[in-house]
């Protein structure tokens, strides 16, 4: 057992003695050993199940959108992206801070799932690309901490800067080839929503795909419709993407989803400034509030 | 004595067959591995079986089912033209092959016979293909299926290594195979053993236990996790479930039917917008006591057939076989 798998159970079983929260999500084993989904724990006997490794993907913040009517108190596991989702779903007022026990684990970059499969066990394994895109490895909100925060900021410093040139390579296309680029890709999409079901930036009570009558969006899965909830969904999450990678690794039809987001981070960097969502909760919001100064060339 | 010829020459049969009938075959298609229609210097996908079920040639994810014109008070209805053709299918393993059972008792039996899937059904010669060595995610063998013999096939298809083998089961399947004879060798060939599984699952008794467990506590834990997504449902070789909408433009319209799942919000919602099924719990449960206990007391059979791609497919790995395994011990 790794030594931060052990501090994650003794000190899930002191929140759940103490009554400090009533449930805590982390992560568990899962079917394969490449795979650490999410783990709710309300008994301290049941703490042994919990985990950290080289594969627990899954943004937990994203669970606590379920709790928002609930009475008692969640105390759940925070990377660094899912410290900024939950800082986003701060800002969105979708939960009160005070119903949650966050605790803060530094994150050194996980392994890709997808290669891990493919390699298998012994193999020398690639991080995950969100993992080497991250900014921000360490929480940046957490009532416990766990771990070495020195080493990592470490780590954190000496980051390079994020890395945008798998979207300049579609951006130095010629719209058609653009065009045939992202038809190929969304023409593969089942529509089943887990990349949006998975997201937590993904907050509204009713989502645009579900009105179905009104007719924002057709039932038919065609390039039009596909297209059409491939660039709304991309939108809808422009400048609350915290870039946690979840929505791609969650696609069934392997749909290169980040580079939509990366494409509107960088964007927004551009038109509005640098700007990081889930960082500063008191900052502005780039497409949440108005500007007088703000750049309308098309208008 | 059996049928043989070296999968180098597999294209080449393909070729063949496909002057006369439309041939289908398990491709990569832009990553994703799927049934296609055969063509020069496709990328076959014959290690493993395919991420995208067989489901969609029988019943399409969206299927236009006739179209209409609303002018001066009069409707017009446009029957929309089937493909006529034959189709070949080739490389259907046991698992999906159990699947197609599953859609034909939905979609033909109990009085009800649904003439867009009985035309694509009825056009089909399905060739199943035996597995040598199961995935990971495999568990056919736990829902009583055969990896090596598929069951309602027309020709059955053995995985030799260098070579395959091919065993004429039905008439229609007999022709087919008669239409490239000259390309096979007949010799005595051993079937390879089955590997072993690394997944199992117990399933004894569990849909005769499911009959009280509908308000037992083991939903509220199974579902906690799960996204209500349909990723489970959309990959799932037997989820069948369909919506029937219509696309109007001004005067003209077509009616659609599209795959639908348990797991949405609008699946269950009724007209005057109760919702029987309002949260994680019911929906979940819904899934599994479809699969594992309502379908089999219809049609006396699994909604499942543990080809295994929900699990590897959910982003929370819900796994269908920890479930059945959490059924068992409750
Ligand atoms: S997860 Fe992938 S297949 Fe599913 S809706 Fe999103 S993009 Fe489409
Ligand atoms: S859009 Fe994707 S990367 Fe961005 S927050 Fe949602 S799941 Fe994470
Ligand atoms: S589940 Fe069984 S039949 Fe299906 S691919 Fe795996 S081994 Fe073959
Ligand atoms: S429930 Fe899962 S394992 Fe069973 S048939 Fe469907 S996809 Fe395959
Ligand atoms: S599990 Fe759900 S989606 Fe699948 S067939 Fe049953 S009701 Fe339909
Ligand atoms: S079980 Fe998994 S794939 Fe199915 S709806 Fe839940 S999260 Fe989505």
């Amino acid at each position: 057992m790794s030594e931060m798998t052990k501090k994650m159970q003794e000190i899930a079983r002191e929140i759940l003695v103490k009554g400090e929260a009533e449930v805590v999500i982390g992560w568990e084993k899962g079917t394969f050993w490449y795979l650490s989904p999410p783990a709710f724990i309300d008994k301290p006997e049941d703490v042994q199940r919990l985990v950290w490794d080289d594969f627990c993907h899954n943004n937990l913040s994203k669970y606590l959108v379920d709790l928002k009517n609930h009475e008692g108190k969640a105390a759940v596991f925070v990377k660094g992206c899912d410290s900024r989702a939950f800082n986003r779903l701060l800002q969105d007022k979708q939960i009160a801070r005070e119903k949650v026990v966050l605790i803060g684990i530094p994150c050194p970059g996980l392994l890709d799932q997808d290669k891990a499969k493919e390699l298998g066990k012994n193999s020398d394994l690639p991080k995950a690309q969100k993992c080497l895109d991250c900014q921000y490895p360490n929480p940046l909100v957490y009532d416990y901490y766990l771990g070495d925060k020195e080493a990592l900021n470490e780590v954190a410093a000496t980051k390079e800067a994020a890395d945008y040139s798998d979207v300049a390579a579609i951006e130095a296309m010629s719209p058609d080839e653009r065009y045939d680029f992202w038809t190929k890709q969304y023409d593969r999409c089942i529509r089943c929503y887990a990349c949006r079901n998975v997201c937590p930036a993904c907050s509204c009570r009713e989502c645009v795909f579900d009105q179905t009558r009104v007719g924002w969006i057709g039932k038919a899965n065609n390039s039009s419709e596909n297209q059409f909830f491939a660039l709304t969904r991309a939108m809808h999450v422009a400048g609350r993407c915290i870039e946690c990678g979840e929505c791609e690794r969650a696609c069934p039809m392997d749909i290169p989803i980040m580079l939509l987001n990366k494409k509107l981070v960088k964007d927004i960097n551009e038109l509005f400034g640098e700007y990081d969502a889930g960082i500063d909760i008191e900052g502005k919001l780039p497409l949440g509030h108005f500007d007088k100064n703000d750049p309308e060339e098309f208008m | 004595m059996m049928k043989t010829i070296l999968k180098a020459k597999l294209p080449e049969m393909l070729e063949q067959l496909a002057k006369e009938y439309k041939v289908l075959v398990p491709a990569k298609l832009e990553g994703v591995s799927r049934f296609a229609a055969y063509r020069e210097n496709l990328e076959l996908a014959l290690d493993e079986n395919v991420t995208m079920p067989p489901k969609d040639i029988f019943f399409p994810q969206t299927e236009e089912m006739y179209k209409f014109a609303a002018k001066d008070q009069s409707l017009e209805i446009e029957e929309i033209p089937q493909d006529e053709k034959l189709q070949v299918i080739f490389g259907v393993r046991s698992c999906d092959m159990k699947s197609i059972d599953c859609l034909d008792q939905v979609f033909l039996t109990k009085g009800f016979s649904d003439p867009f899937y009985q035309d694509k059904r009825d056009r089909s010669i399905l060739i199943a293909l035996s597995c040598v060595k199961p995935m990971e995610s495999c568990f056919c063998t736990s829902m009583g299926i055969d990896p090596q013999k598929g069951q309602g096939a027309d020709i059955q298809a053995y995985d030799l290594g260098e070579k395959l083998a091919f065993e004429g089961i039905t008439e229609r399947g007999q022709e087919v195979l008669n239409k490239v004879s000259g390309m096979f060798a007949e010799e005595d060939a051993a079937i390879p053993p089955m590997g072993e599984f690394n997944l199992t699952a117990n399933v004894e008794g569990v849909p005769e236990k499911l009959k009280n467990m509908f308000d037992h506590s083991i939903w509220d834990d199974i579902s906690r996790k799960c996204l209500n997504c349909s990723a489970c449902a959309y990959v799932c070789p037997t989820c069948h479930c369909f919506d029937i909408a219509s696309e109007v433009r001004g005067e003209d319209g077509v009616k659609i039917r599209c795959w639908d799942c348990c797991m949405f919000d609008e699946y269950t919602v009724m007209a005057g917008g109760h919702q029987p099924r309002p949260g994680k719990k019911e929906r979940v449960r819904n899934r599994f006591l479809h699969k594992l206990r309502y379908f089999p007391e219809r049609y006396n059979m699994l909604l499942c057939t543990g080809c295994g791609r929900c699990v590897v497919k959910c982003p929370v790995n819900l796994d269908i076989t920890n479930v059945i395994k959490k059924i068992k011990e409750a």
